[in-house]
């Protein structure tokens, strides 16, 4: 359990306050715009920001309050910076042996993370010579070697290669079965890949912390805005097409394609249908590309500053927001209420199986 | 050629730099620490303090020097009391001297390279579990080495060259302390030439091959390993 209550004012106005607590096992994601304070928020968790005052306790151990302050080094947390941060005097592995220093009982040895994060052939690199993603697998290499209690992962992924990342996510999940890992992160794809708790924060406060699915939805919180951009949908898994590389699944009875790597199992998965990308229509189009058209009803038009209007779309128990401008709007006269064509491209479907 | 008192003048001057620099390389990283990070009201003017030699004439140093290191005064009558030796015209006196007169040339290296030094590094290292001691020696102190090299090399080349300070406060003993520069000055005087020629193109080889080693080798490597 991680409970908190730390505040920090400037000039007499309050710049963050977060409260709360949370039960820690698996990821939890730290989700929020940039300068909500979620880096702020794994800083004073680490131990690196004394600016705040407040009470913070981990597994009921005091690690700060008025008259305590335990300093990282005692904390036995790992973190992992949104840049590699790696020592520039040392190679790969002097970085990662630095690591195993104070580590009582770390996981992994460096051999073994070297298979795990595919770095074997650079580990007598320097630094100097390592590209963005091979830094910060060694840097997440590092952070796990010091054996941790808990993980602090300040947006790992934002640098990084697709190999990077593909390789990392699986691996990140994994690992959070053995320790508990708070992770920032921007992208809805990762907070529903990897975790089953959520910390909203919004405006320098936590302004929620339960499952991400329940957060999205809740109309009520500062996440409707970035629902503009896109849901995510339940897809049930029917099969698995091996010459194409498509998975066919359904939404509400309708048949989606979805075009994805090669699930390990059938099973249903979740995709985020991007509202940019969802093409409306009033008859059914001939002799395109387009993959997907699903029967869907108007629920609702709002619009949107950048004359263009955001379309409320239901499948029957599911929903799809789709983006239009205005002109469109008004050439095809939509309507609330009228049952239109909506398509998306299978290659626009962004899935990840869980 | 050199005369045999040439020769001590030379030992000496070598022994009185190795001692002055080795000294300023104990004391001279947590000053310079310090003034890197602190944000003292009072940091401004100890740092103006440790530049002072830089700018000063070095006999006005000297001439203080002399003073309090006369048995009269507290440094002085300390000194006199503990070791029943007067300051002023003795060994301990230089080393006292170099060691506030090259403070500056050692301070001030390893004070940029500290200023330069990422304090993300430092963070890193605290999530590392390394406390500060370790954390100085186990990552500050690997990474801003060559600045280490830089700062003792100028300390020590400076206390080789050393004159109006010496001057004032040394007297010109010779085997106890009288320096190369002031047998020098010595040979210029009395027209022997040709043994200036000789202690004046040491020097000053000895001096430029030292210069080229740091701003050539030493400050370029400092620069690739803090900005990687």
């Amino acid at each position: 359990m991680l409970k908190f209550d730390l505040k920090k004012s400037a000039q007499h106005k309050p710049l963050f306050h977060f409260q709360g607590q949370v039960e820690l096992h698996g990821v939890c994601a730290v989700f929020g715009d940039s300068g909500a304070g979620k880096t702020s928020f794994l800083r004073v968790l680490a131990g690196l920001d004394n600016s705040f005052c407040g009470a913070l306790e981990w597994r009921g151990e005091t690690w700060q309050d008025n008259t305590t302050f335990i300093k990282t080094e005692k904390r036995h947390i790992g973190m992992v910076f949104q840049e590699p941060r790696l020592f520039p005097h040392l190679d790969a592995l002097g970085n990662l042996k630095l690591a195993t220093k104070k580590a009582k009982n770390s996981l992994y040895t460096i051999t073994e993370l070297a298979k795990l994060l595919d770095f074997e052939p650079l580990i007598n690199k320097k630094i100097q010579q390592l590209s963005g993603g091979q830094k910060q697998r060694i840097a997440i290499a590092r952070a796990i070697l010091t054996g941790p209690d808990l993980l602090l992962m300040d947006e790992p992924m934002s640098s990084l290669d697709q190999h990077s990342r593909q390789l990392l996510l699986p691996f990140i999940k994994k690992l959070s079965k053995k320790i508990p890992i708070l992770y920032i992160t921007h992208s809805m794809q990762e907070v529903f890949y990897l975790s089953q708790t959520m910390i909203l924060m919004n405006q320098g406060e936590i302004e929620s912390i339960g499952d991400p699915q329940s957060l999205f939805l809740n109309l009520n919180l500062s996440l409707a805005k970035h629902n503009h951009s896109g849901l995510m949908v339940n897809v049930q898994a029917v099969h698995w097409d091996d010459e194409f590389s498509v998975l066919h699944g359904l939404i509400d009875r309708q048949v989606v394609l979805v075009a994805m790597e090669k699930p390990l199992s059938l099973q249903d998965i979740q995709i985020k249908i991007e509202s940019k990308d969802v093409i409306l229509a009033t008859k059914k189009l001939e002799c395109s590309s387009l993959q997907n058209c699903l029967r869907v009803r108007i629920e609702q038009i709002e619009a949107l500053p950048t004359s263009s209007v955001l379309l409320t779309l239901s499948t029957g128990s599911q929903k799809i927001l789709a983006k239009i401008t205005i002109k469109s709007l008004n050439e095809l006269t939509l309507e609330v209420g009228q049952n239109v064509f909506a398509y998306i491209k299978a290659m626009s479907i962004s899935a990840l199986d869980s | 050629m050199l005369t045999e008192l040439d020769y001590s003048a030379i030992i000496l001057t070598f022994k009185l730099a190795g001692l002055t620099t080795l000294i300023l390389l104990i004391i001279s990283p947590p000053l310079a620490w310090w003034l890197a990070r602190s944000r003292f009201v009072l940091r401004p003017f100890i740092e103006a303090l440790v530049a002072l030699p830089l700018v000063l004439p070095p006999t006005v140093l000297g001439f203080y020097l002399l003073i309090s290191f006369s048995p009269n005064n507290f440094i002085g009558g300390f000194w006199l009391s503990l070791t029943g030796d007067t300051l002023a015209f003795s060994f301990g006196g230089l080393l006292i001297a170099s060691i506030i007169y090259s403070l500056p040339f050692v301070v001030q290296p390893l004070q940029s390279a500290f200023v330069n030094l990422d304090k993300d590094y430092l963070e890193v290292a605290a999530t590392l579990g390394f406390n500060p001691i370790e954390t100085f020696y186990k990552v500050v102190f690997p990474m801003v080495l060559p600045s280490f090299i830089i700062a003792g090399a100028l300390g020590f080349a400076h206390t080789v060259g050393e004159f109006g300070v010496v001057l004032m406060i040394g007297g010109n003993i010779p085997g106890e302390t009288q320096l190369l520069s002031i047998a020098l000055f010595d040979h210029v005087e009395t027209l022997q030439y040709q043994q200036a020629h000789l202690l004046s193109f040491g020097l000053l080889a000895f001096s430029m091959t030292l210069l080229v080693l740091i701003y050539g080798v030493l400050k370029k490597r400092q620069q690739r390993m803090i900005h990687a």
